[in-house]
């Protein structure tokens, strides 16, 4: 997240990804950091216990929306 | 005397129970009743330590919060800490801004760290800091409050609140607080801040981020290798997927005496629980602890707890009597967060 977020002040894009229970966490810390509306993107929790199978789905799923964040910035 | 006024916010109350009531509605303590920090008692903090309110304890890097004086000084009174308490309050908070204690880790994980200080040198005795009886539990106001005003700072200050920048999934008693001070009258080892580069006559205290701790109970050894033993039995499969950073063992009186009359240094018990608390690949494979299927190698294979036996820390604490010590797992896989040592200036 936060690594997202420096990369976006030094104008290189990003896509950050949470898990959706950690969307109040993420939210803070883009707060904190002087970007309250900073975007990101979430999937489902947990991850850590998926086969690969099951990553590569999440991994297809989500990577439309990584390509349109990536391509429509955070402004 | 303070040459700069106070600059937080006032709020104006009937009494002292009103003043307390603000703070619950406001979201200020950590469900307890807090002490109203009057400007008074505010005051009487930061003489005690010699410091002006706008002066830069630590910086949050990963926060960007700048913790001051002044806003230590007002969660010490809310903890109910004395003034003498202070130089430790202020020596804990420059520990947890350490970059080696890496704040942003132990205080947002799900993992659940509480942050464990052992206090050592002359300060201790003179605050009347509990090392015997009941270490981890209530009555010493020194130990209470003290971890108090530190994680009311972390609340506050540095907004590490459950359910936003605090996501431990279950947390631990040692939240509200988790002061002990070593037991430096009867230990036949040197102190733990003496190993860690002060010297006896200084004082200071060591933080590390720490899980609950972990009774082991021994009467039937009456030999430093047999008391260890089953400690490092208990330990062995205490740690995470990738072991822990460090930990934190504990010995109290019984044990403590038990090992001491072997000859046994503190150097000497390291080595040893270091040793003696690998696990073989096969076994962190057959418990889920490491993915993949068991190869023949891995029966044979072994990864150590810790990185090295120097993160271990041996403090001896605790009652006289009674055949239990204490270990303590640190947050985090290998070398996330680091135990800090810091000089109390008092």
């Amino acid at each position: 997240m936060l690594d997202g977020i420096f990369f976006e002040k030094r104008g290189v894009p990003s896509a950050s990804i949470v898990t959706d229970v950690f969307e109040a966490t993420g939210r803070a810390m883009a707060e904190t950091w002087g970007v309250p509306r900073y975007k990101f993107l979430m999937m489902p929790h947990p991850i850590a216990n998926l086969a690969e199978a099951e990553l590569d789905q999440r991994a297809r799923e989500i990577a439309p929306e990584v390509v349109k964040l990536l391509l429509q910035g955070q402004e | 005397m303070l040459r700069s006024g106070l600059t937080s916010r006032r709020y104006t109350v009937e009494d002292a129970l009103e003043a307390i009531e603000l703070y619950f509605e406001k979201g200020w303590t950590d469900g307890l009743p807090v002490v109203p920090p009057t400007e008074e008692r505010i005051r009487a903090m930061l003489e005690a330590v010699g410091l002006e309110p706008d002066h830069e304890i630590t910086f949050i890097t990963n926060r960007q919060t700048a913790v001051t004086a002044e806003k230590v000084a007002i969660n010490a009174v809310m903890a109910g800490c004395k003034p003498e308490s202070m130089p430790v309050v202020v020596a804990a908070i420059e520990a947890i801004g350490d970059p080696r204690w890496c704040y942003h880790g132990p205080g947002t994980s799900t993992g659940g760290a509480a942050v464990l200080m052992i206090v050592n040198g002359p300060i201790a005795p003179r605050l009347q800091m509990n090392s015997g009886d009941n270490l981890f539990g209530p009555g010493w106001r020194a130990n209470a409050t003290i971890g108090r005003a530190e994680r009311l700072d972390m609340r506050n200050v540095i907004g590490t609140l459950p359910g936003r920048l605090d996501r431990s999934t279950l947390g631990h008693a040692g939240k509200f607080t988790y002061v002990i001070a070593e037991n430096e009258g009867d230990s036949p080892w040197p102190p733990l801040h003496v190993e860690r580069g002060f010297s006896p006559e200084q004082s200071a205290v060591t933080v590390m981020a720490a899980e609950a701790p972990h009774q082991f109970y021994n009467q039937l050894s009456n030999t430093a290798e047999g008391v260890l033993t089953t400690l490092c039995d208990d330990m062995r499969i205490s740690g995470n997927a990738r072991g822990q950073s460090q930990y934190v063992v504990v010995l109290a009186g019984e044990h403590m005496r038990i090992i001491a009359a072997d000859g046994w240094s503190k150097a000497d018990i390291r080595k040893f629980v270091f040793e003696h608390t690998h696990n073989s690949v096969a076994h962190l494979k057959r418990t889920h602890r490491v993915v993949g299927p068991i190869k023949p190698e891995d029966e044979t294979t072994v990864r150590a707890l810790v990185p090295s036996p120097e993160d271990i820390l041996v403090v001896a604490a605790g009652g006289r009597a009674g055949a239990f010590s204490a270990y303590i797992p640190g947050w985090g896989g290998k070398r996330t967060s680091e135990a800090v040592t810091k000089l109390i200036r008092a």
